[in-house]
C-alpha cells in the first residue's frame, strides 16, 4: 500500500512536469528519498517503469492511512516477565482479573494480546518468546473463563520497546504483554 | 581494503516489473560474460599453499597495476579479494621496480621478497578482454595465462571470476570471490531482502518488504531463497525464485511461522510453527505442499537448520530451561543437546563439512558468536565486541558472515572462521542483519 503511495507520489512528479518543488512530501518520504538518495540514477528510470505500468488513469496524491483496525488503547496495564521466561507472575494477575472481568462484562469486544521482548535476544527466539507470553496470558483468561475465539495473540518480539535504554529498569518494561481491545465495547 | 571506493551505491531492482529488471537480476546469479581459455596451462599446476597445513606462512604476492583504462580497477578487486583470504601477503605497490607492461623478469621481483607476480593487460571500451598471467618468482616463471572477455557491465563479476582462477591455481580451492550474501535490511520503515556480492559492494533492494522478513536461507543451486515474513497479520513462507523473479507464498497459516533452511534436494524446507498452539518443526515439500509435523513441544522449539547431507537438524529449544542448541535426525528423532555452556544459545548454522556449527551465544551480557564440533568439542569465541548476531559460512568454510551492533547501527560484519581479520562490509547508515551466504 505504502509503495503504491510512492508510486502515486513519482507520477503525481512526473505529471507536474517535475517542475520546481511546489509539493511538499509528506516527511515519510522526505526520510525514503534521504536514505536512498545515492542510488538516483539508477532508481529513476525503474520508478518511471513501474508508474506507467500501474499508471491509473487519475492521480491524485493523498496521504494514505493504515487500514483502521478500530482500536481502542488500552484501559489495563502491561503484565510484566522475567527474563527470558514466560510464565504469569503473580504481580501479573490482579491485570489478568481485571481483563477478564471486563471481557465477560462486554460480550461483543475481543481484545488482542500483544506479546514483547527486551532487546537481549536473537531475532527468532525473542519472537518466540514473545508469543509465548501473549500464549500464558491468554491461556490465564481462558482459564478465568473468556472464550479462546475472543482472545488473538501477536508477537513483536524486540521490534516495539517502549524504550531503549540498556537498564534493567527498560528492560523490564519491555518484557510485557500489552492489551488491545478491539471490536464494540458496551457502554 | 577501500570501501569508500566502491561508492556503496543501490540499485533498485524493483520487483517482477521488466524483462530489464530480470536480466538484471540474473546477472547475478547467471555469470553471462564468457571465459575463454587461450593457453591451457602453461605448466603443471603447481600448490603454492597448502591452505589445510595446520602453519600457514603467507604467500608474498606482488599485483602491480594492470594496464588498459579499466586495469586499475580490476587490478584492485583481484588484491583485495586474495588478501581478505589471509593466505598471501600483497607486497606494497611502492617496491614495485616493473610495471605490468615491461617484460616479466624473476629478478625485479625476488629483490623485494615476491614469490609470485600477477599481471594484466585490459583492453576494449564495451566489451573488455584481459590477459592474465601469473609468475613463479622463485622456479618456472610464466605459471598461468589466460584470456577473458565480458561486457563492461560485469566488470567487478568479471574481476572476481579472475581471482577466483588465481586462487584456484594457487591453493587447489575453488575460491568464493563470486559468491553473494542475501540479508534483511530497513526499507522504506518496513524490512526488506536485500542481496550484496560477498565484499559489500552492488547492494541491490528486492523490492520484498513485510512488517518482519526474517533472516533467508538459500537453495545449493544458489537460485531460490526461503524466508519467513509477516504481512497484514500473518505470517507466511515466502519462496523467491531468481531464474524467474518471482515470490510465492508456500506456507501460511496463524500462529509464528519462521523459515529455516532448504534440504540438499531443494524441494524440501524445514520451519518451525505455533500453527497448532505447541510449537513444533515441519518439514513441508514445495513441489505438492506436503507438510510433515517432525516435533511437537509445550516449550520453545525454533531456529531449525538442516544438515549438509540433509541427514541431521539442529534446532533451538528451551525445554531444559534455557534456550539451547540440540542435534536430531531427520525425522525429528535421538535429538541430543550440543551446547552446555551459558544459558543462552541460539541460531545455529551449519559449517558446509557437517563438522562444525557456529551460532550465537551469551557471554557476560552480551551476545557472541562461537563455533563447536558437532560432537560438542571444540567451543570456541570468535567476537567479542558489541553484540553479534547471524553467522553464516562461507561455501568454503573458510569466512563468517554475521551481524554486529559494535559500532552503533546494527550491521554486516565478515571474518575469517578463526576469527581474525572482523570488518564491517555495508555502509553505517544502512540497518542491516540476517545475512546468509549463497552456496555459489
Amino acid at each position: 500500500m505504502r509503495r503504491f503511495f510512492v508510486l502515486m507520489l513519482a507520477l503525481g512528479f512526473i505529471f507536474a512536469g517535475c517542475a520546481k518543488k511546489t509539493v511538499t512530501a509528506p516527511e515519510k518520504q522526505e526520510t525514503v528519498q534521504k536514505e536512498t538518495a545515492p542510488k538516483a540514477e539508477t532508481e529513476q528510470p525503474m520508478k518511471t517503469e513501474e508508474a506507467s505500468k500501474a499508471a491509473p488513469k487519475k492521480v491524485e496524491t493523498m496521504p494514505v492511512k493504515e487500514e483502521p483496525i478500530n482500536v481502542k488503547t488500552s484501559m489495563f496495564g502491561n503484565i510484566l516477565f522475567a527474563f527470558d521466561q514466560y510464565n504469569i507472575r503473580e504481580d501479573a494477575k490482579p491485570t489478568l482479573k481485571d481483563v477478564a472481568d471486563w471481557m465477560m462484562k462486554n460480550k461483543d469486544a475481543k481484545m488482542t494480546l500483544e506479546g514483547h521482548a527486551d532487546d537481549r535476544g536473537t531475532n527468532e527466539y525473542n519472537l518466540a518468546l514473545g508469543e509465548k507470553r501473549a500464549k500464558s496470558a491468554r491461556d490465564y483468561l481462558v482459564s478465568s473463563g473468556v472464550s479462546k475465539t475472543r482472545l488473538e495473540m501477536v508477537s513483536y518480539g524486540e521490534e516495539k520497546p517502549l524504550c531503549t535504554e540498556q537498564t534493567e529498569e527498560c528492560w523490564q518494561k519491555n518484557r510485557r504483554v500489552q492489551f488491545t481491545s478491539t471490536g464494540k465495547e458496551l457502554k | 581494503m577501500n570501501l569508500k571506493d566502491t561508492g556503496y551505491k543501490i540499485q533498485e531492482a524493483g520487483y517482477k516489473n521488466s524483462v530489464s529488471c530480470i536480466v538484471h537480476h540474473a546477472s547475478c546469479i547467471i555469470i553471462f560474460f564468457l571465459i575463454f581459455s587461450l593457453f591451457t596451462a602453461v605448466c603443471e599446476a603447481k600448490i603454492y599453499i597448502d591452505i589445510n597445513s595446520p602453519a600457514i606462512k603467507k604467500l608474498p604476492i606482488a599485483i602491480p597495476e594492470f594496464t588498459g583504462r579499466d586495469g586499475k580497477v580490476i587490478s584492485e578487486i583481484i588484491k583485495n579479494d586474495l588478501d581478505f583470504t589471509g593466505l598471501f601477503f600483497c607486497i606494497d605497490k611502492d617496491a614495485y621496480i616493473e610495471s605490468s607492461s615491461q617484460a616479466f623478469n624473476p629478478k625485479n621481483w625476488s629483490v623485494i621478497g615476491a614469490e609470485a607476480v600477477i599481471k594484466g593487460t585490459v583492453s576494449g571500451e564495451q566489451n573488455i578482454t584481459a590477459i592474465v598471467s601469473l609468475y613463479d618468482v622463485t622456479g618456472s616463471g610464466e605459471v598461468f595465462k589466460r584470456e577473458y572477455k565480458a561486457g563492461r557491465a560485469s566488470i567487478k563479476q568479471f574481476a572476481h571470476t579472475i581471482a577466483n582462477d588465481i586462487y584456484k591455481h594457487i591453493t587447489g580451492e575453488n575460491g568464493i570471490f563470486k559468491t553473494k550474501i542475501a540479508f534483511v535490511a530497513e526499507d522504506e520503515g518496513k524490512k526488506g531482502l536485500y542481496i550484496m556480492d560477498w565484499d559489500g559492494t552492488g547492494i541491490k533492494r528486492l523490492g520484498i518488504r513485510g512488517n518482519f522478513v526474517l533472516r533467508p536461507h538459500w537453495s545449493e543451486d544458489g537460485t531460490k531463497l526461503v524466508y519467513s515474513s509477516e504481512r497484514n497479520r500473518q505470517w507466511g513462507i515466502y519462496l523467491l525464485d531468481f531464474t524467474k523473479m518471482t515470490e510465492k507464498k508456500i506456507f501460511a497459516s496463524t500462529g509464528l511461522n519462521m523459515s529455516g533452511n532448504f534440504f540438499p534436494n531443494g524441494d524440501e524446507v524445514i520451519f518451525s510453527s505455533s500453527k497448532d498452539e505447541t510449537y513444533g518443526l515441519y518439514r513441508l515439500k514445495i513441489s505438492g505442499s506436503s507438510l510433515t509435523r517432525i516435533t511437537s513441544a509445550r516449550w520453545i522449539e525454533v531456529s531449525p537448520a538442516v544438515s549438509p547431507d540433509g541427514k541431521l537438524i539442529a534446532f533451538v529449544s528451551d525445554k531444559g530451561g534455557t534456550p539451547q542448541i540440540y542435534i536430531m535426525n531427520k525425522e525429528g528423532r535421538d535429538a541430543r543437546r550440543l551446547t552446555f555452556e551459558g544459558s543462552y544459545n541460539t541460531s545455529p548454522s551449519w559449517a558446509p563439512d557437517g563438522k562444525r556449527i557456529v551460532f550465537v551465544g551469551r557471554h557476560a551480557g552480551r551476545h557472541q558468536i562461537f563455533t563447536i564440533a558437532v560432537d560438542g568439542s571444540e567451543l570456541t569465541r570468535l567476537t567479542d565486541k558489541g553484540n553479534n548476531e547471524d553467522p553464516s559460512l562461507s561455501p568454503d568454510g573458510r569466512f563468517i558472515i554475521f551481524s554486529s551492533d559494535r559500532d552503533g547501527k546494527t550491521g554486516i560484519y565478515i571474518m575469517r572462521a578463526n576469527g581474525e581479520a572482523q570488518k564491517r562490509i555495508i555502509p553505517a547508515w544502512l540497518r542491516a542483519f540476517g545475512p546468509k551466504w549463497s552456496p555459489n
